[in-house]
Protein backbone atom coordinates (compact mmCIF):
# COMPACT_ATOMS: atom_id res chain seq x y z
CA UNK A 1 0.00 0.00 0.00
CA UNK A 2 3.16 2.34 0.96
CA UNK A 3 4.66 1.31 -2.45
CA UNK A 4 1.48 2.53 -4.39
CA UNK A 5 1.05 5.44 -2.76
CA UNK A 6 4.52 6.86 -3.48
CA UNK A 7 4.41 5.54 -6.96
CA UNK A 8 1.20 7.53 -7.38
CA UNK A 9 3.72 11.00 -6.12
CA UNK A 10 6.47 9.23 -7.76
CA UNK A 11 4.18 9.11 -11.55
CA UNK A 12 2.22 12.62 -10.69
CA UNK A 13 6.16 14.14 -10.14
CA UNK A 14 7.22 12.29 -13.49
CA UNK A 15 3.89 13.42 -15.19
CA UNK A 16 4.79 17.11 -13.98
CA UNK A 17 8.26 17.20 -15.04
CA UNK A 18 7.37 16.13 -18.51
CA UNK A 19 4.32 17.93 -19.22
CA UNK A 20 5.18 21.33 -19.23
CA UNK A 21 6.07 22.61 -22.66
CA UNK A 22 8.48 25.44 -21.19
CA UNK A 23 11.50 23.11 -20.77
CA UNK A 24 11.28 22.76 -24.27
CA UNK A 25 11.56 26.22 -24.55
CA UNK A 26 14.03 26.50 -21.74
CA UNK A 27 16.18 23.75 -23.91
CA UNK A 28 16.27 26.01 -27.10
CA UNK A 29 16.37 29.31 -25.30
CA UNK A 30 19.79 27.99 -23.33
CA UNK A 31 21.28 26.95 -26.82
CA UNK A 32 20.62 30.06 -28.53
CA UNK A 33 21.91 32.13 -26.12
CA UNK A 34 25.03 29.37 -25.45
CA UNK A 35 25.82 30.51 -29.57
CA UNK A 36 25.23 34.06 -29.04
CA UNK A 37 27.87 33.95 -25.86
CA UNK A 38 29.88 31.70 -28.08
CA UNK A 39 30.12 33.98 -31.02
CA UNK A 40 30.46 37.25 -28.54
CA UNK A 41 33.47 35.56 -26.58
CA UNK A 42 35.45 34.61 -29.95
CA UNK A 43 33.98 37.32 -32.33
CA UNK A 44 32.69 40.41 -30.71
CA UNK A 45 34.93 40.86 -27.73
CA UNK A 46 37.89 43.15 -28.44
CA UNK A 47 41.57 41.83 -27.29
CA UNK A 48 42.86 42.20 -23.91
CA UNK A 49 45.26 45.25 -24.86
CA UNK A 50 48.40 44.53 -22.65
CA UNK A 51 49.16 40.98 -23.95
CA UNK A 52 51.67 41.36 -26.23
CA UNK A 53 52.08 37.44 -27.70
CA UNK A 54 49.53 36.27 -30.22
CA UNK A 55 49.01 33.24 -28.94
CA UNK A 56 48.66 34.54 -25.44
CA UNK A 57 46.02 37.10 -26.76
CA UNK A 58 44.45 34.46 -28.48
CA UNK A 59 43.99 32.30 -25.39
CA UNK A 60 43.16 34.99 -23.36
CA UNK A 61 39.61 34.20 -25.11
CA UNK A 62 38.91 30.80 -22.89
CA UNK A 63 38.60 33.32 -19.82
CA UNK A 64 34.81 33.69 -21.46
CA UNK A 65 33.75 30.15 -20.90
CA UNK A 66 36.35 28.76 -18.42
CA UNK A 67 35.11 31.86 -15.83
CA UNK A 68 31.86 31.19 -16.26
CA UNK A 69 32.32 27.21 -15.98
CA UNK A 70 34.07 27.75 -12.47
CA UNK A 71 31.17 29.81 -11.67
CA UNK A 72 28.67 26.94 -12.47
CA UNK A 73 30.70 24.49 -10.53
CA UNK A 74 30.63 26.59 -7.58
CA UNK A 75 26.91 27.34 -8.05
CA UNK A 76 26.11 23.82 -8.46
CA UNK A 77 28.29 22.87 -5.24
CA UNK A 78 26.33 25.46 -2.69
CA UNK A 79 23.01 24.49 -4.68
CA UNK A 80 23.83 20.89 -3.15
CA UNK A 81 24.89 22.26 0.03
CA UNK A 82 21.50 23.87 0.19
CA UNK A 83 19.24 20.87 -1.24
CA UNK A 84 21.14 18.31 0.89
CA UNK A 85 20.51 20.78 4.09
CA UNK A 86 16.76 20.89 3.14
CA UNK A 87 16.90 17.00 3.14
CA UNK A 88 18.58 16.23 6.43
CA UNK A 89 15.71 18.88 7.73
CA UNK A 90 12.81 17.84 6.02
CA UNK A 91 13.59 13.89 4.51
CA UNK A 92 11.29 14.80 1.39
CA UNK A 93 13.02 12.70 -1.64
CA UNK A 94 12.90 16.02 -3.91
CA UNK A 95 15.90 17.57 -2.32
CA UNK A 96 18.32 14.32 -2.66
CA UNK A 97 16.96 14.77 -6.30
CA UNK A 98 18.36 18.22 -6.54
CA UNK A 99 21.95 17.47 -4.43
CA UNK A 100 22.08 14.46 -7.08
CA UNK A 101 21.35 16.18 -9.81
CA UNK A 102 23.65 19.73 -9.16
CA UNK A 103 26.51 18.04 -8.12
CA UNK A 104 26.53 15.73 -11.42
CA UNK A 105 26.27 19.21 -13.29
CA UNK A 106 28.88 20.96 -11.06
CA UNK A 107 31.32 17.77 -12.03
CA UNK A 108 31.01 17.73 -15.78
CA UNK A 109 31.16 21.87 -15.19
CA UNK A 110 34.46 21.60 -13.15
CA UNK A 111 36.06 18.78 -15.64
CA UNK A 112 35.71 22.02 -18.43
CA UNK A 113 37.49 23.93 -15.67
CA UNK A 114 39.82 21.47 -15.22
CA UNK A 115 40.75 21.07 -19.01
CA UNK A 116 40.53 24.58 -20.17
CA UNK A 117 43.04 25.83 -17.23
CA UNK A 118 45.82 24.06 -18.43
CA UNK A 119 45.01 25.28 -22.10
CA UNK A 120 44.63 28.45 -21.62
CA UNK A 121 48.05 28.64 -19.18
CA UNK A 122 50.11 27.06 -21.44
CA UNK A 123 50.41 30.23 -23.40
CA UNK A 124 50.48 32.37 -20.39
CA UNK A 125 52.63 30.84 -17.81
CA UNK A 126 54.57 28.45 -20.08
CA UNK A 127 53.84 25.05 -18.48
CA UNK A 128 50.51 23.31 -18.59
CA UNK A 129 50.61 23.16 -14.70
CA UNK A 130 51.78 24.27 -11.35
CA UNK A 131 51.05 23.33 -7.45
CA UNK A 132 49.30 26.92 -6.92
CA UNK A 133 47.11 27.32 -4.37
CA UNK A 134 43.95 28.14 -6.61
CA UNK A 135 44.86 25.04 -8.86
CA UNK A 136 45.65 22.61 -6.14
CA UNK A 137 42.56 23.61 -4.26
CA UNK A 138 39.95 23.20 -7.52
CA UNK A 139 41.85 19.80 -7.74
CA UNK A 140 40.82 18.98 -4.61
CA UNK A 141 37.37 20.27 -4.62
CA UNK A 142 36.26 18.23 -8.62
CA UNK A 143 37.97 15.05 -6.31
CA UNK A 144 35.77 15.73 -3.62
CA UNK A 145 32.50 15.73 -5.49
CA UNK A 146 33.73 12.74 -7.86
CA UNK A 147 33.95 11.15 -4.00
CA UNK A 148 30.03 12.23 -3.80
CA UNK A 149 29.17 10.62 -6.58
CA UNK A 150 31.25 7.24 -5.61
CA UNK A 151 29.86 7.32 -2.12
CA UNK A 152 25.95 7.27 -3.62
CA UNK A 153 27.26 4.50 -6.08
CA UNK A 154 28.37 2.69 -2.93
CA UNK A 155 25.44 2.67 -0.52
CA UNK A 156 22.50 0.13 -1.72
CA UNK A 157 19.65 1.43 1.14
CA UNK A 158 18.64 4.54 -0.93
CA UNK A 159 17.76 6.28 2.56
CA UNK A 160 21.13 6.00 4.00
CA UNK A 161 22.34 6.81 0.33
CA UNK A 162 20.24 10.05 0.88
CA UNK A 163 21.37 10.97 3.95
CA UNK A 164 25.06 10.03 4.13
CA UNK A 165 25.44 12.25 0.54
CA UNK A 166 23.59 14.99 1.84
CA UNK A 167 26.43 15.01 4.86
CA UNK A 168 29.13 14.78 2.63
CA UNK A 169 27.78 17.35 0.02
CA UNK A 170 27.82 19.58 3.45
CA UNK A 171 30.67 18.85 4.53
CA UNK A 172 32.31 19.29 0.76
CA UNK A 173 30.69 22.59 0.20
CA UNK A 174 33.51 23.94 2.52
CA UNK A 175 36.02 23.92 -0.51
CA UNK A 176 33.97 26.46 -2.18
CA UNK A 177 34.60 29.59 -0.05
CA UNK A 178 38.33 28.06 0.08
CA UNK A 179 38.69 28.04 -3.33
CA UNK A 180 37.17 31.51 -3.67
CA UNK A 181 39.77 33.46 -1.68
CA UNK A 182 42.71 31.31 -2.86
CA UNK A 183 43.15 33.58 -5.78
CA UNK A 184 43.06 36.82 -2.66
CA UNK A 185 44.27 35.49 -0.22
CA UNK A 186 47.62 33.80 -1.22
CA UNK A 187 50.84 34.25 -3.18
CA UNK A 188 49.40 32.83 -6.44
CA UNK A 189 49.96 33.17 -10.15
CA UNK A 190 46.25 32.97 -10.85
CA UNK A 191 44.68 36.20 -12.08
CA UNK A 192 41.93 37.58 -9.76
CA UNK A 193 40.15 38.81 -12.69
CA UNK A 194 36.40 39.38 -10.88
CA UNK A 195 36.47 41.26 -8.22
CA UNK A 196 40.48 40.81 -7.40
CA UNK A 197 40.85 43.06 -4.00
CA UNK A 198 44.56 43.56 -3.46
CA UNK A 199 45.70 40.53 -6.41
CA UNK A 200 46.16 42.30 -9.66
CA UNK A 201 49.54 41.59 -10.54
CA UNK A 202 49.49 37.71 -11.54
CA UNK A 203 51.01 36.41 -14.27
CA UNK A 204 48.19 36.99 -17.49
CA UNK A 205 45.79 39.57 -15.53
CA UNK A 206 43.89 41.92 -17.27
CA UNK A 207 42.17 45.03 -16.89
CA UNK A 208 38.44 44.84 -18.05
CA UNK A 209 37.56 46.76 -20.94
CA UNK A 210 33.70 47.60 -21.13
CA UNK A 211 33.53 45.09 -24.17
CA UNK A 212 35.10 42.53 -22.42
CA UNK A 213 32.55 42.75 -18.74
CA UNK A 214 29.99 42.86 -20.97
CA UNK A 215 30.85 39.80 -22.92
CA UNK A 216 31.79 38.07 -19.42
CA UNK A 217 28.25 39.36 -18.13
CA UNK A 218 26.21 37.61 -21.21
CA UNK A 219 28.16 34.69 -20.67
CA UNK A 220 27.87 34.13 -16.90
CA UNK A 221 24.40 34.55 -17.80
CA UNK A 222 24.18 31.92 -20.79
CA UNK A 223 25.42 29.35 -18.83
CA UNK A 224 23.25 30.32 -15.52
CA UNK A 225 20.34 29.86 -18.06
CA UNK A 226 22.57 26.12 -19.16
CA UNK A 227 22.96 24.97 -15.94
CA UNK A 228 18.67 25.79 -15.19
CA UNK A 229 18.08 24.42 -18.04
CA UNK A 230 20.41 20.82 -17.23
CA UNK A 231 18.88 20.71 -13.55
CA UNK A 232 15.21 20.13 -15.14
CA UNK A 233 16.68 17.86 -17.31
CA UNK A 234 18.44 16.02 -15.07
CA UNK A 235 15.68 16.51 -11.89
CA UNK A 236 12.95 14.39 -15.03
CA UNK A 237 15.77 11.61 -15.24
CA UNK A 238 16.02 10.94 -11.44
CA UNK A 239 12.40 10.76 -11.10
CA UNK A 240 12.10 8.01 -14.13
CA UNK A 241 14.85 6.15 -12.35
CA UNK A 242 12.89 6.23 -8.98
CA UNK A 243 9.57 5.46 -10.79
CA UNK A 244 11.46 2.43 -12.58
CA UNK A 245 12.52 1.27 -8.78
CA UNK A 246 8.96 1.65 -7.49
CA UNK A 247 7.57 -0.61 -10.37
CA UNK A 248 10.31 -3.48 -10.11
CA UNK A 249 9.62 -3.13 -6.45
CA UNK A 250 5.77 -3.49 -7.07
CA UNK A 251 6.31 -5.98 -8.96
CA UNK A 252 8.46 -8.28 -6.80
CA UNK A 253 5.94 -7.93 -3.90
CA UNK A 254 2.70 -8.06 -6.01
CA UNK B 1 51.70 25.29 -32.24
CA UNK B 2 49.58 28.21 -34.11
CA UNK B 3 48.31 30.92 -32.17
CA UNK B 4 44.40 30.19 -32.55
CA UNK B 5 45.37 26.20 -31.30
CA UNK B 6 45.04 26.75 -27.64
CA UNK B 7 42.32 28.93 -28.41
CA UNK B 8 40.39 26.10 -30.44
CA UNK B 9 41.57 23.49 -27.80
CA UNK B 10 40.09 25.27 -25.37
CA UNK B 11 36.62 25.65 -26.63
CA UNK B 12 36.68 22.29 -28.00
CA UNK B 13 36.63 21.37 -24.13
CA UNK B 14 33.67 23.00 -23.64
CA UNK B 15 31.99 21.75 -26.20
CA UNK B 16 32.88 18.52 -26.43
CA UNK B 17 32.06 17.41 -22.21
CA UNK B 18 28.88 19.34 -22.98
CA UNK B 19 27.85 17.14 -25.56
CA UNK B 20 29.11 14.51 -23.87
CA UNK B 21 27.03 15.42 -20.93
CA UNK B 22 23.71 16.15 -22.97
CA UNK B 23 24.00 12.89 -24.89
CA UNK B 24 24.53 10.77 -21.74
CA UNK B 25 21.19 12.45 -20.26
CA UNK B 26 19.31 12.15 -23.50
CA UNK B 27 20.11 8.38 -23.78
CA UNK B 28 19.76 7.34 -20.33
CA UNK B 29 15.99 8.93 -20.53
CA UNK B 30 15.22 7.48 -23.53
CA UNK B 31 16.24 4.01 -22.17
CA UNK B 32 14.17 4.73 -18.77
CA UNK B 33 11.24 6.09 -20.54
CA UNK B 34 10.96 2.15 -22.54
CA UNK B 35 11.42 0.70 -19.18
CA UNK B 36 8.65 2.32 -17.56
CA UNK B 37 6.78 1.47 -20.31
CA UNK B 38 7.44 -1.88 -20.46
CA UNK B 39 6.58 -2.38 -16.34
CA UNK B 40 3.48 -0.11 -16.44
CA UNK B 41 2.04 -2.99 -19.09
CA UNK B 42 3.65 -5.66 -17.13
CA UNK B 43 1.55 -4.24 -13.86
CA UNK B 44 -1.91 -3.60 -15.74
CA UNK B 45 -1.82 -6.73 -17.20
CA UNK B 46 -1.05 -8.44 -13.94
CA UNK B 47 -3.61 -6.66 -12.20
CA UNK B 48 -6.43 -7.55 -15.17
CA UNK B 49 -5.52 -11.27 -14.18
CA UNK B 50 -5.98 -10.85 -10.53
Amino acid sequence: MATETVLSQQKQAVARSSGFNWTHGLTIISGVLMLVALYMALVWAPDAANLIAPAERAAQRIFYFHVPSAWIGFLAFIVAAVASLLYLLTRQQKWDIWALASVEIGVAFFAMVMLSGPIWAKPTWNVWWTWDPRLTISTISWLLYIGYLMLRGAVDNPDRQARFAAVYALIAAMSVPINWVAIRWWRTIHPAVVLPGNNTSAEGGFGMSADIQTTLLFCLFAFTVFYATLMVHRIKLENLKRRVELLRQQILYQ
Amino acid sequence: MGDLTFLAAGYAVFWIVSFVFIYTLVSRQRSLEKEVQVLEQFVQQESEVE
